[in-house]
């Protein structure tokens, strides 16, 4: 299988220098094998990245490479990657077999399975089977989304390219879908990049993600690791519910931390804050601008510590919690309560599960 | 070498032939486009920019300040930095407009009155460009108004011989204009078709032509190009999407209503489109304005032929290239519009038509009626014409006759080799009608593929592509006749000439490809990229992702187009004539010029027989080319 | 004959191919040799047209370019020429050109351009096409200037036919005179120009545009010879004031608007019954009204090429062309009135019937024209077209 490398990936549209930036030095690295997600608001260049990686786009600098081997000079149909679009993009005057069965007359080798017989296998793979005589149109979104992916997979591609599959099906057939693509995935153990702007399905999907915004990347990491220790206040908004904090620090002794915000103060604990932060934060200038966050599954009404009052505005029931959107001297503040509370409601929060950002 | 080794090699030739295959036709069109158009073109409009071998601008100073050709801007365009001066002569002429509401008797022979809203204006010096101008966009309307009811009732209605009827619409675009002509005087004439009938039921005659020959030549200008406008706009209305209206009915919109916020706005490129190629090709209109109109209408072009016919080049050149400013202008303005307008998901969908005579009750109904009107409007000005033709061509001053045809098969069967015989014309059409076609279709698919998604860039590069278009066909001939028949100086005393068949096929493909460009690019432009992007991923090469994937989704396109360039083709005389002049490559329509002598009939005979092929041709292209369709 | 050509084709059906020719300049007109050069044809020319019977025959082939309607109308001419003509020399092929699009023009460029001129003999050349060469190419230029000595029967052509040529380049070989041709139901014959601005006439005329049109040019000069260079503008205006329409062509104002009844009036040429008997027409549409007694004539000439190493087979064409029976075949085919004297060519009855000769020819001369017809027109058609 195949190991994806950009390295110093650039992209700009238009001749000039002040031409809009797409991509901004971007260096990655997707394992063999792994389930790789990029994820950010629209136009934060994950689907670039995307198309760079297909072939589609040519960087304005920098190299893609697969396995080691630069892909600079590869047109996309050398690239041996498998790419599903958003609008799936079937081909209508073809049959769903004739769709999936595409890609196999350009294999170079010809001691595979005739074509016939890996259709039917790759129709069984996403459960098609006996579909193959329809025609495109007859088919329900959450099929021709299947029907895109067997398409894809049908020339045994090293890479397998996802962009935004999922956007156009409703919530409840993505998650099956997603379950669908992740079991076939693991089974195929092929090295899959998924773009989506969906941070959740991000987190539920993939073995490693990479936040981007703006062109840059902002993090990468494991989901846990995007979730619970964001590197920047845009991850740390961006994935997951949370609540951001700007204060500026009184004062640092005994492993505590103490930060005021607005009239309030708050302790944090400092092995919460990794030695680079507590030395940046040293300098006079972080002092004054220092953030922390916290989960709203964190924010408790017991919690003895840290203790505020939030001003409910609308309480979303979940099932087995409620999310609670509330203000706090202004700031929006998210809550995840068992109950639906009263008007007013303090929480608190334990000093070890702020991440300072 | 051995086989398996030279199925290698084979494999990989093509591979890589099929890898530039699309370069390749775009070298191969723009080699043609340099040898057949830009280079014919450019030898010509030099004239314009240069007196005694030095780059001038006095040509275009000299036309641009003459009344004669710009009318009241001479003023302007002698001392354009006279503001105050032009706007005084403005408020002056404004001052001077005058209303007065009085009664009338304007229908003839009847004495009803009817108010009149007259409109004083001092009258404006609108010159040869302003006329020109005036007529085109008199006949732009009136080649909408009659081609729109056709598209409606070809795109909606179901009717024994639809599809037929649909085929011979492109029949008027092949005519010369000089059968045209004739079949006008034959239709309208005071001693005409019309009046013959009308005679019938004791009216008449009525001097139609000469009651307003303006009128005549629009309506003329109509025959050619309202069939142009209903081919294009049905092509559209056949693929509005039902489901689209039926969205918006549900929606509350009444039938108008959704007709005009979801049909409309479908349709409207493609009337645009209709309406553009009228326009530019009735501003360079040429002979039919002095035919049924007189000199006393002439156009620009008019003027065009007669310095080239004086030798004078340097003011034709500058004509010329005025005109082609204007029209390329024009066709950017719209291109730039039509790429606004892309993403009209434009899948061809089966509509379910109405009968269009299910029974009486509903044959009198309001609409049925008004249908039926513009069914004897049609036949009128499209039919009369090429019937009283056809009519003509059997008849002489004493009835019924056989022989101008003997003529025609006795010239087949005797003629000797310097004459001009009616089955090598018939069979010269034919076969430079296929090879254009077989050319124009991968120029224009090329032409389409390399601009449909290159912004702006592609805009430019996509109006200049119509250059074939918006250069005056005199223009073009010329430069023909002096860069290709007379052949091009080359060092060591030799010269380059093309002329003969290939010639003739090449100047055909480039007058055609712009039809296949307009047909084929605006569906191109609203498939999903990600369809060749999925055929590329998949292995598939850009040529193999464009003939697997593009073509047969735009087929519908590339019919129409095919259908375009075979008719171009078909009826293109200009530079035909020049091209083969001295060989056997003659086509009917000089054929026709040719039999034009002091008698008219084996002419008109000829361009019967010109009808009658060009007909039967496009009920067959269309009836094989449909089943390419979706 | 043919210029040493290379041919090379590249490509098929299916792809896009361009056949070029390439040749070279100056590599002579390899005309296969112009038979005997002592010039001397037998003085005693009689009236048989197939003469040539000195015994010393031409050979080689003769190029001669001519109009449309010599060659390829109904019953032209031309083929009949040709049969006769190398029945008179059997070593001599005439080889038919048809005059390209251009006309005269054509010939005009090719010599500006230094481009071949193939064709050794010009036939139809009318009195303007030697002041459009004259007035574009040095002048004398295009045509060589004839030994009239060396075509015996050159004295045979009729006074007022010596189309004026200070460079003796042309000889005419047949006439035709423009005239009116009227509805005698509707109108009753002007007798004069001045009369057709009267309100008997008024939107009853049909011309056609001088522009593009030989007898619109005819019409033209004819009036021009009437009221002088100084008023035939004024006697235009007049013309427009009482409706004359001025269309583009003989074509469309004969058979468009003139047989479909638009106008009773038309301005045509005087031998119109002549196809009017041979149409089947009744003659009262078809009546020939020469304004003023008189008719413009139109003699056509002929020339040969300077470049032609044909010449002595030229000369011999031209002095067939001049003998009595080609004279009668060119005049009852052609429908065109013969350039030699009358005692010189034995025409039918019904020709002469239906033929009409105007009392009075006029003919706006070469050394008129000369750099002044462009201008002439120019100022006509403005005055015409103006907007």
């Amino acid at each position: 299988m195949t190991e994806l490398r950009l390295e110093g990936v650039s992209k700009r549209y238009g001749d000039r220098d002040d031409g809009t930036t797409a991509l901004c030095s971007v260096d990655l690295t997707v394992r063999d094998g792994e389930f790789f997600t990029l994820v950010g608001p629209s136009g934060c260049g994950k689907t670039t990245t995307l198309r760079t990686v297909a072939g589609f786009e040519t960087p304005t600098e920098g190299t893609v490479s697969f396995d080691g081997e630069s892909m600079t000079d590869v047109p996309p149909e050398r690239r041996d990657v498998g790419v599903v679009f958003q609008s799936y993009a079937l081909f209508p005057h073809m049959t769903v077999a004739e769709n999936v069965g595409y890609g196999l007359q350009f294999r170079e080798s010809t001691e595979r399975k005739p074509t016939d017989e890996r259709v039917d296998e790759l129709l069984e793979l996403v459960d098609l089977s006996g579909m193959g005589e329809r025609s495109p149109d007859q088919l329900s979104g959450g099929q021709q989304q299947r029907v895109a992916l067997a398409r894809a997979l049908a020339p045994e591609p090293d890479l397998l390219l996802l962009d935004e599959p999922m956007s156009a099906l409703d919530a409840r057939l993505r998650e099956s879908l997603r379950l669908q693509l992740k079991r076939i995935q693991s089974a195929l153990e092929i090295t899959t990049v998924y773009v989506t702007h969906d941070q959740a399905e991000a987190l539920a999907v993939s073995d490693r993600l990479a936040v981007m915004n703006r062109g840059r990347l902002e993090q990468v990491g494991t989901p846990q690791e995007i979730y619970h220790e964001p590197e920047t206040r845009f991850v740390a908004e961006f994935v997951g519910d949370n609540n951001v904090f700007d204060g500026t620090v009184r004062a640092t002794n005994d492993g505590r931390t103490t930060v005021a915000v607005g009239d309030a103060t708050f302790e944090l604990a400092s092995p919460a804050v990794d030695g680079g932060a507590l030395e940046s934060a040293a300098s006079a200038d972080d002092r004054d601008r220092f953030g922390f966050c916290v989960r709203p599954d964190a924010l408790s009404r017991d919690a003895d510590r840290n203790r505020f009052d939030v001003t409910v505005e609308t309480c979303e029931f979940l099932g087995e919690s409620v999310r609670v959107h509330g203000r706090w001297n202004e700031l929006p503040i998210v809550l995840r309560l068992s109950d639906v509370p009263d008007d007013v409601v303090t929480v608190g929060f334990d000093p070890d599960d702020a991440h300072v950002l | 070498m051995s086989p398996a080794g030279r199925t290698v090699f084979v494999d990989r030739a093509r591979d890589c032939l099929e890898r530039r295959a699309l370069w390749l036709t775009a070298l191969a069109t723009a080699a043609v486009l340099v040898a057949m158009l830009y280079l014919p073109v450019s030898i010509v409009f030099a004239n314009a920019i240069l007196a005694d071998g030095a780059v001038t601008l006095e040509h275009f100073a000299d036309v641009l300040t003459d009344p004669f050709y710009v009318g009241v801007l001479a003023d302007v365009f002698a001392d354009p930095l006279a503001i105050g001066t032009h706007l005084a002569s403005l408020a002056g002429w404004l001052g001077a407009i005058s209303l007065s509401i009085s009664l009338e008797y304007p229908i003839p022979g009847t004495d009803v009155p009817i108010p009149w809203l007259a409109v004083e204006t001092p009258g404006v010096r609108t010159g040869l460009f302003g006329f020109t101008a005036y007529q085109a966009a008199l006949s732009t309307v009136a080649s909408v108004a009659l081609g729109l009811p056709a598209a409606y009732v070809l795109a909606n209605y179901e009717f024994a011989g639809r599809r037929t009827l649909r085929s011979l619409t492109i029949v008027p675009f092949v005519l010369p204009g000089i059968m045209v002509a004739v079949g006008f005087y034959a239709m309208f004439g005071r001693a005409g078709t019309l009046n013959s009938i009308l005679g019938v039921v004791g009216l008449g005659p009525f001097p139609f032509v000469e009651t307003n020959p303006l009128a005549i030549v629009v309506l003329a200008h109509a025959f050619y190009n309202a069939p142009l406008v209903a081919r294009i706009t049905v092509a559209a209305w056949e693929s509005v999407d039902r489901r689209a209206v039926e969205t918006a009915r549900s929606l509350g919109a009444g039938e108008r209503r959704a007709f005009r916020d979801v049909v409309v706005p479908q349709l409207a490129p493609a009337i645009l489109t209709g309406a553009l190629l009228t326009f530019i090709f009735t501003f360079m209109t040429f002979p039919i304005v002095l035919a049924l109109g007189g000199l006393g209408l002439a156009t620009v072009e008019v003027w065009i032929y007669d310095r080239i016919q004086r030798l004078d080049y340097a003011e034709a050149a500058t004509l010329a290239v005025l005109e082609t400013i204007l029209s390329l202008g024009l066709t950017y303005a719209y291109l730039r519009y039509e790429s606004a307008q892309a993403g009209f998901s434009r899948a061809a969908t089966d509509r379910p038509r109405e009968a269009l005579f299910p029974d009486l009750e509903t044959m009198l109904s309001p609409k049925r009626l008004a249908i039926g009107a513009y069914g004897v409007v049609a036949l009128v000005v499209f039919v009369g014409p090429m019937a009283s033709l056809v009519v003509g061509s059997f008849t002489d001053g004493s009835g019924f006759t056989l022989r101008n045809y003997a003529f025609l098969l006795e010239r087949q069967l005797d003629g000797a080799s310097f004459q001009t015989r009616p089955l090598p014309a018939i069979r010269n059409s034919l076969l430079f009608g296929l090879a254009t076609l077989l050319v124009a279709v991968p120029m224009g698919v090329v032409i389409s593929v390399l601009t449909v998604r290159a912004g702006r860039s592609g805009t430019v590069v996509d109006t200049l592509a119509m250059l074939p278009l918006a250069v005056s066909g005199i223009v073009f001939g010329i430069g023909l006749l002096q860069g290709l028949v007379f052949g091009i100086a080359l060092p060591g005393g030799w010269r380059l000439q093309i002329t003969g068949a290939v010639a003739i096929v090449a100047a055909h493909a480039v007058a055609a490809y712009p039809f296949v460009t307009r047909n084929v690019s605006p569906l191109l432009s609203s498939l999903d990229p990600a369809m060749v992007e999925s055929a590329r991923a998949l292995g598939a090469s850009r040529y193999r992702a464009l003939i697997d994937v593009e073509l047969p989704l735009v087929a519908s396109g590339i019919v129409a187009g095919a259908a375009f360039a075979f008719a171009i083709s078909i009826g293109e005389f200009s530079s035909t004539v020049i091209l083969a002049s001295g060989s056997e490559s003659y086509t009917m329509p000089v054929a026709v010029e040719r039999y034009l002598g002091r008698r008219s009939g084996p002419a008109i005979a000829m361009g019967t027989l010109l009808l009658v092929v060009t007909a039967v041709s496009f009920v067959v292209i269309e009836r094989v080319g449909g089943r390419y369709e979706l | 004959m043919r210029r040493r050509t290379f041919v090379g084709a590249v490509g098929g059906t299916a792809t896009l191919g361009v056949a070029g020719c390439l040749t070279r300049d100056g590599n002579g007109n390899g005309n296969g040799g112009s038979g005997s050069d002592d010039g001397s044809d037998d003085p005693s020319t009689d009236d048989s047209a197939a003469d040539g019977s000195d015994g010393e025959s031409l050979s080689g082939t003769l190029e001669v370019v001519t109009y449309e309607s010599m060659i390829d109308g109904e019953n032209p001419a031309g083929p009949w020429l040709k049969d006769a003509f190398e029945d008179a020399h059997p070593d001599v092929e005439l080889e038919w050109t048809l005059l390209p699009d251009g006309g005269i023009n054509h010939y005009i460029q090719r010599a500006e351009q230094g481009a071949e001129i193939d064709p050794d003999v010009y036939l139809g050349l009318n009195i303007d096409d030697l002041v459009a060469v004259d007035d574009n190419l040095e002048d004398g230029g295009l045509f060589a200037e004839l030994e009239t000595d060396r075509v015996d029967r050159a004295d045979r052509i009729r006074d007022g036919l010596d189309m004026g040529d200070p460079h003796g380049r042309v000889l005419a070989y047949d006439t035709g005179y423009i005239s009116l041709v009227y509805d005698e139901s509707e109108v009753d014959e002007p007798e004069t120009f001045d009369d057709l601005t009267e309100p008997e006439y008024e939107d009853a005329l049909l011309a056609q545009n001088a522009q593009t049109s030989a007898p619109g040019q005819a019409f033209l000069l004819w009036t021009i010879d009437a009221y002088g260079e100084d008023g035939y503008l004024d006697y235009w205006r007049d013309l427009q004031d009482n409706g004359v329409r001025i269309l583009d062509d003989w074509s469309d104002s004969y058979y468009g608007a003139y047989m479909e009844e638009e106008r009773p009036m038309v301005v045509s040429y005087s031998t119109d019954q002549v196809f009017a008997v041979a149409e089947g027409n009744d003659l009262t549409r078809h009546q020939v009204g020469f304004l003023n007694e008189q008719g413009y004539a139109n003699p056509e000439g002929m020339a040969v090429f300077e470049a032609t190493e044909n010449a002595e087979v030229a000369y011999a064409f031209f002095d067939f062309v001049l003998s009595n029976e080609a004279q009668a075949e060119i005049a009852e085919r052609n429908v065109q009135f013969p350039a030699v004297e009358s005692e010189y060519v034995d025409l039918d009855d019904e020709f002469d019937e239906y033929a009409h000769v105007p009392p009075e020819a006029v003919t706006v001369g070469y050394d008129e024209l000369r750099g002044t017809l462009d201008g002439w027109v120019d100022d006509w058609a403005r005055e015409i077209a103006s907007q």
